[in-house]
């Protein structure tokens, strides 16, 4: 279609838009250019569109014609371009060619300047970040011709987070520009109109915040929201006398414009002085309405800060709370943003869960997997927690999420110490937690560093939220508390171990207090059977942790410096043991689990060839590891010749890969394997050595593989296998693997690393002399320890490794010919391992 | 009067309560105390680094018993608390000179 041809709809066409724009121009000439004016004439540019768009070509693709920016907005001035987005599902051809030229040429003939962009669908699946202005016109899209369904796809893509929260830091940084521009101030002689601080540019940019963080936000504002309509009103008045006199977009208020403006907005005063500064007068008191309303959305709107949730003065709110009502599973996310931001969940946020909470069971909230790490995630000791633990309590959510820790909110237990209702203690336990991992005071920092040093702390959390909740009952509440543990730790589906790990905490929570205050600590036997209640180390510090804050959680007076003393002693001599003394404890025939590992063996494994492999290996071994491992274990020892090496190496966890050596036992066999695994990159993060008196050798290692080799190469996995079978038998030498990687390690050295400690002892002991380290961690270092070791002339017997962050702390048991090692044999061994250490690190 | 003043071990304070309960003994104080006798503390290591315990836990147990009490009451106190290992605590008798009741201001004899 051609506006030359004549009698075609073309003539048409030039009647409605000149009849359109004398219409619009009549209302400036009046001052009666304002939104109501506008708005007329973008009906008539739509109707216009729509008439285009049907006599155009058709086009194959699905398409719609969105209105965008001041367009969109049905704010179109006489001179503004009218911009638009031409929508097409997929990719375009020749047809569609047509089709835009049909559409897009009779409006360029018509002289109107159309800002077109043509896009497909799937452009808007990827956020682009090259052009802010365009996403901001985007906001105000609107549908004019062609498909709705298509506009509604487009969207859903376009409204996302994401997007929305890139788009208000452009937008924030484009009005900063913008403002710098005109000195920040608004009291401009010859303003702007539409650019000028507290002008048209700002109030749109004050409705977009609120759109993008709160729609609600204005209401709330300064300012009465009908103010701020007036003085868009005005400001497109005084516009459209800009453009209908300069005939082209032009938006400055001159001082000649401000006579001709005044006299058609129809200002009284005799002289034209009079009458301009009353119009300038209104100019800037509607200016400084704008400014204000812009000035309180920038400090007020919730900066966006996860699905539907918003950051703002008054704390974490949701930005739809309809739509949050509806959603119980992000409910936990506002806590955890409140957490994350330092602040606390909005009044408005938490009745909005109160009013809502009831409709939902405990499996709502978290319903994904992700959902159930989150909540876990949540319990993460520090600073925050118990606020806001306290709030999901007072709002209901506490109670839904957990119902078993509903049937302890108010209970009140008379027991005559306990000075708090049974739901504060248990709050106050994580509340005290959470202030150790935080603390500075110098006789908890101990404590602090056992905190630092859990894996999972949140599983210390999680055993403290439900340590009584069995009080509801009034017999023993422990073995109630544990019992209905079971229950919640099967929604959260906790992984076994972690699962196992909380119920022993919840049902033994009253264990090391009892001990460390009512037995004699001093006799080496309590220590001994305590050490061999608790099985390893990590179970002990968080049962220390929780008995620490739940003796301090009673009332103030409970935890004295004392008890404090006399807890960190069981501790110390409880931890000592497990590290230490396990060697002198031999698997016996009586030992629990045994019976059950024995009982329950798969086929292929017999009673004898379990017993075999059991035979002279430390009781600690049954609860170092599950059952399955240990048949696995089993199975690697089997038919084991001088010179082989049996090994199994598997990923355990997400970064975790755990490697286990079964073999007999030959000079340098511990450091070999270190080295071979530090040749590769792998960091060994914890670790176990066993010797049985046949001389069998088990090597279990955990590492991470943080150069992803493992993951990343197919072969890598045989690759690794067959070194170490290499160095193991003999026939390669992992001094030459590990030469590069060394000079890399000594180069990466940092300043910050704090001086290795080595100590040997013979009394801890009766068999092996006990060589503690602790050392900065690095790669290679295992291997460097051991070598020393070995080259000392000395048998690793048995080894424990544990990293907590930047230290490694390592725990060897060690013989010279059989023996425990001299007083001289000990020096020379630390020296050379201090030397070591000291050089390399 | 006497004043008897006992530094135990902490777990044998119930075992020294009942004993003094068997002689009729009702009032006491009991308070958590640190410090040393011969024992004079010991080194405890903790990750290869050694660390200086001079004050130990203790508990300490006062009572007041009429004169012809006091021998009584200490050999219930020594029976109860010995272990026989050092570190066992102390007991000592001092004289009370003169004795009020708070509540009526009376003077006890």
């Amino acid at each position: 279609m051609s506006l030359t041809q004549p009698g075609s709809g073309g003539s048409t066409l030039v009647t409605a838009f000149d009849a359109a724009r004398s219409e619009l121009e009549a209302d400036a000439l009046r001052g009666a250019g304002g939104r109501a004016a506008l708005e007329r004439y973008a009906d008539r540019v739509d109707a216009m569109l729509r008439q285009l768009f049907s006599d155009a070509s058709g086009s194959d693709v699905p398409v719609a014609v969105i209105a965008l920016g001041g367009y969109g907005r049905r704010h179109l001035c006489l001179q503004s371009d009218i911009d638009l987005l031409v929508l097409f599902e997929r990719e375009i051809g020749k047809a569609e060619e047509r089709f835009l030229r049909g559409f897009l040429n009779p409006l360029w003939d018509l002289g109107v300047v159309v800002g077109h962009q043509v896009r497909e669908l799937n452009d808007f699946e990827r956020l682009e970040t090259n052009n802010a202005e365009f996403l901001l016109a985007l906001l105000d899209a609107r549908p004019v011709a062609g498909l709705r369904s298509l506009f509604d796809r487009f969207r859903t893509l376009f409204h996302t987070a994401a997007t929305h929260a890139y788009i208000l830091k452009s937008l924030l940084e484009l009005i900063d520009q913008r403002h710098a521009a005109f000195n920040a101030t608004l009291y401009q002689l010859e303003p702007d109109v539409k650019e000028a601080p507290g002008a048209l540019r700002d109030l749109t940019a004050t409705r977009t915040i609120a759109m993008l963080t709160d729609p609600l936000l204005l209401r709330r504002g300064p300012a009465d929201p009908a103010r701020v309509d007036q003085a868009e009103d005005f400001l497109l008045r005084v516009r459209s006398t800009l453009h209908l006199d300069a005939g082209r977009n032009q938006n400055v208020l001159s001082h000649d414009m401000q006579e001709r403006t005044a006299d058609l907005l129809g200002y009284p005063g005799a002289e034209p002085r009079q009458r301009v500064e009353r119009l300038m007068s209104d100019y800037f008191r509607h200016a400084r309405i704008v400014t204000r309303a812009l000035d309180w959305a920038r400090k007020s709107a919730p900066l966006p800060v996860g699905p539907n949730l918003g950051l703002s003065r008054d704390g974490i709110r949701f930005l739809d709370p309809i739509l949050a009502a509806r959603n119980p599973a992000t409910w936990i996310g506002a806590f955890q943003a409140a957490i994350d931001h330092h602040t606390e969940v909005s009044e408005e946020a938490l009745s909005c869960v109160q009013q809502h909470v009831d409709r939902y069971r405990a499996d709502d909230f978290f319903p994904e997997a992700d959902d159930r790490v989150a909540l876990l995630r949540l319990l993460t000791p520090r600073a925050g927690l118990y606020e806001r633990l306290s709030e999901m309590h007072d709002c209901g959510l506490l109670g839904r999420v957990f119902p078993e820790f509903q049937a302890i909110s108010w209970r009140v237990v008379r027991d005559f110490y306990h000075k708090y209702t049974v739901d504060e203690h248990t709050l106050l336990t994580i509340r005290n937690l959470e202030r150790i991992s935080t603390t500075t005071a110098p006789e908890r920092v101990r404590y602090r560093n056992v905190l630092t040093a859990v894996a999972e702390p949140e599983l210390v959390v999680l055993a403290l939220l439900l340590h009584d909740v069995g009080k509801w009952r009034d017999d023993d509440h422990a073995v109630e508390s544990e019992r209905m543990a079971v229950d919640v730790l099967g929604r959260l589906q906790l992984r076994g171990d972690a699962r196992d790990t909380v119920l022993f905490l919840i049902r033994h929570h009253l264990r090391m207090s009892l001990v460390a205050f009512r037995r004699d600590t001093e006799d080496p036997e309590i220590v001994k059977n305590f050490a061999a209640f608790i099985g390893t180390e990590e179970r002990l510090k968080m049962l220390c942790l929780m008995t620490l804050v739940d003796v301090e959680a009673v009332s103030p007076e409970t935890l004295t410096p004392w008890k404090e003393e006399l807890l960190w002693r069981l501790y110390v001599d409880t931890y000592n043991h497990l590290t230490q003394r396990y060697g002198d404890e031999l698997i016996e025939r009586n030992q629990a689990g045994l019976d059950e590992l024995l009982k329950q063996h798969p086929d292929d494994l017999s009673v004898a060839e379990i017993t075999r492999f059991l035979e002279g290996l430390p009781q600690r071994y049954l609860q170092l590891f599950a059952r399955e491992a240990i048949y696995r274990h089993v199975r690697l020892a089997r038919d084991i010749h001088p010179d082989e090496v049996h090994l199994s190496l598997e990923r355990s966890g997400a970064a975790i890969w755990t490697l286990a050596v079964a073999t007999l036992d030959k000079p340098y066999l511990f450091s070999n394997i270190c080295g071979v695994l530090s040749s590769f990159g792998m960091n060994i993060i914890r670790g176990h050595a066993l010797t049985n008196p046949n001389g069998l050798v088990l090597d279990v290692f955990q590492f991470t593989d943080d150069e992803r080799f493992l993951e990343l190469n197919p072969e890598a996995h045989q690759q690794v296998l067959q070194v170490l079978e290499r160095v193991v038998s003999g026939q390669a030498d992992v001094t030459n693997l590990l030469r590069g990687r060394e000079q890399g390690v000594l180069h990466a050295r940092s300043a910050s690393r704090f001086a290795p400690v080595v100590r040997a002892d013979n009394e801890a002991s009766g068999r092996y002399t006990i060589v503690d380290i602790v050392a900065s961690n690095a790669i290679g270092l295992l291997y460097r320890i051991s070598r020393v070791i070995s080259r000392q002339g000395c048998d690793v017997d048995l080894v424990l490794i544990a990293t907590e962050g930047e230290k490694a702390i390592d725990v060897f048991h060690i013989t010279k010919g059989g023996s425990k090692l001299t007083e001289a044999e000990q020096q020379a061994l630390t020296s050379d391992l201090l030397r070591t250490l000291e050089g390399s690190l | 009067m006497k004043l008897i003043k006992c530094i135990i071990r902490p777990n044998k304070v119930d075992e020294v309560k009942d004993a003094l309960a068997k002689l009729n003994i009702a009032g006491m104080t009991v308070t958590e105390v640190r410090g040393h006798g011969k024992q004079k503390g010991h080194t405890a290591i903790y990750r290869g680094k050694e660390y200086n315990v001079s004050l130990l836990p203790k508990m300490e147990i006062e009572v007041v018993v009429a004169d012809n009490m006091a021998d009584d009451v200490v050999k219930a106190v020594v029976q109860a608390a010995r272990t026989g290992e050092i570190g066992d605590g102390r007991v000592f008798v001092l004289p009370v000179l003169e004795s009020y009741r708070i509540r009526t201001g009376e003077k006890e004899s």
